[in-house]
């Protein structure tokens, strides 16, 4: 197994070289036509669940505050945004930040469910990141996946009273890396490989993806931090007004 | 800002209806990716491509590079379904590594050549719908099929706000350009990351702002804006309708033999 993994890294080297290339933008969106229809309809039906129950709280939010209306909508193109300039890469490649790390921590993942499907249906028709009939899937792994481990781990490092900023950048990271398994194992369901299965296909396209992704994650993990920061400095009562501080000033 | 947004409302198919558009496109969309044909695939593929590039007057350079985008996934992508490491070698081609062959099969070759096909095909018709149809024409077809209000609403105001945001982000970072701001990667990255949070705050401000404004003109729950309804050609509908079934026959007829 260990060769293999040499054999596999290998190979990812020389495909990165390649991609190094093709002038691309590689957040891991699955692109249009990827995936079989089965499975374009199974993982819209399983968004399903989350992205209703995100609606009816961004509902309710309406209802208690109208001027909350304007307030998500700007998240939402917030979080379009960043996800779309290109971040400092050490490559020279071009990349963005999905986004949701940042996303999640700051406004929780039931707006951000939501929030990701309207954002991910304008990556797709005014960027071509993703597409329509991928949107399901690209919706679970980057609106409901992420931001759910992103939140989960961001909430349990302030309970483990582990340093904010570190737990900020472990959400951050984690939900990126979480992503991105979570879209290779969306592809090899679809694609199993001939020799091993599912199980062996995963591992190639977790292998393929990882020279992009890996460093992908760190930097949005550093960034992420440097904008809280930033937020933390400026911006306090706004962040107070979306909930963000509640449980500091508590303590 | 964004290519896209931009050439669509240079195109000159984006006064023909919304709805046409849509319906064409969800349907030839869902015959590709279902019906996986690679015949339909190259069909649906040049009419697409004839459609917006003539008919649309898109440019074509702009729209091979346009079809580039999705390139690297799918280059990344294909790789992985195609080439296999295994201990035994498959048919179509192997490399010895040690114990160990980089292997591909006949099959998963033209599963790789076929996913070229349809991915590219769906793409086509991605952008025939993107590149000839407004934003707030598409949330116009989708008011129509009863997507909830609150949704539409967030959708048109998001929509409105990305340029706005775009715009700030665009003026921040040639602000922080001309100051050095990107003399390093260190700097680069605490430029990107003091531009964030300057345009939250910014995002903020404007969301109160807008909020006021749209209280100070009677705003009770509900964007209402006017839409420009262009009327449905019955010409159109039967090219629509004709090419469809062409697509399909090819589809069934490829699956049959």
């Amino acid at each position: 197994m260990p060769k293999k993994e040499k054999y596999l890294l290998r190979a990812s080297i020389a495909l990165a070289a390649v991609f190094a290339v093709a002038p691309a933008s590689n957040a891991m969106h699955i692109m249009e036509g990827y995936l079989p229809a089965g499975y374009c309809v199974a993982w819209g039906l399983i968004c399903l669940p989350f992205l209703i129950a995100g609606f009816f709280s961004l509902k309710n939010k309406v209802k208690e505050n109208r001027r909350n209306l304007t307030l998500i909508a700007m998240s939402g193109a917030f979080i379009f945004v960043i996800s779309s300039l290109k971040i400092p890469s050490v490559t020279g490649s071009c990349s963005h930040m999905t986004g949701t790390g940042l996303g999640a921590v700051l406004f929780g993942p039931a707006s951000v469910s939501v929030l990701g499907i309207i954002v991910l249906i304008f990556q797709a028709v005014l960027l071509a990141h993703g597409g329509l009939t991928t949107l399901g899937a690209n919706t679970f792994s980057m609106a409901i996946a992420g931001p759910l481990v992103s939140f989960g781990i961001y909430r349990l490092c302030q309970k483990m009273k582990i340093n904010r900023r570190a737990g900020i950048f472990l959400a951050a990271f984690l939900g990126d890396l979480f992503t991105y398994c979570v879209t290779s194992i969306q592809l090899a369901l679809a694609y199993p490989s001939e020799a091993g299965g599912v199980g062996a296909s995963v591992v190639k396209f977790l292998g393929v993806f990882a020279p992009t992704q890996l460093p992908l994650a760190v930097i949005e993990g550093i960034l992420t931090v440097v904008i809280v920061i930033g937020l933390e400095t400026y911006a306090k009562p706004e962040l107070k007004s979306i909930g963000f501080f509640k449980e500091k000033e508590a303590r | 800002m964004i290519v896209i947004d931009k050439l669509c409302y240079r195109s000159r198919l984006r006064y023909v209806n919304a709805s046409e558009k849509f319906l064409y496109t969800v349907v030839t969309l869902v015959i590709c990716v279902a019906g996986r044909s690679p015949a339909a695939a190259a069909a649906a593929f040049a009419v697409n491509g004839i459609l917006t590039v003539r008919k649309g007057g898109i440019p074509l350079s702009r729209y091979i590079k346009l079809l580039m985008v999705p390139l690297a996934f799918l280059i990344l992508g294909s790789a992985a379904v195609i080439v296999n490491i295994s201990k035994t070698p498959l048919d179509a081609f192997a490399f010895p590594v040690g114990d160990w062959y980089i292997t591909g099969s006949r099959d998963s070759v033209t599963d790789g050549a076929l996913l070229w096909a349809v991915a590219l095909s769906a793409v086509s018709c991605l952008y025939f719908l993107s590149l000839n149809t407004t934003m707030t024409d598409i949330l116009e077809v989708l008011r129509k099929l009863h997507v909830p209000p609150l949704l539409i609403e967030l959708m048109l105001l998001i929509y409105r706000f990305i340029f706005v945001l775009l715009e700030t982000a665009s003026a921040i970072t040639t602000a922080q350009k001309s100051r050095l701001g990107n003399r390093n990667y260190r700097t680069k990255v605490r430029a990107f990351g003091s531009m964030c949070s300057a345009l939250f705050i910014q995002a903020f401000r404007r969301a109160n702002a807008l909020y006021d404004a749209m209280e100070s003109r009677c705003y009770d729950g509900g964007v209402r804006v006017l839409s420009e309804e262009q009327p449905v050609s019955r010409k159109e509908i039967c090219y629509i309708a004709v090419f469809e079934i062409i697509l399909l026959a090819v589809t069934i007829g490829s699956r049959v033999i």
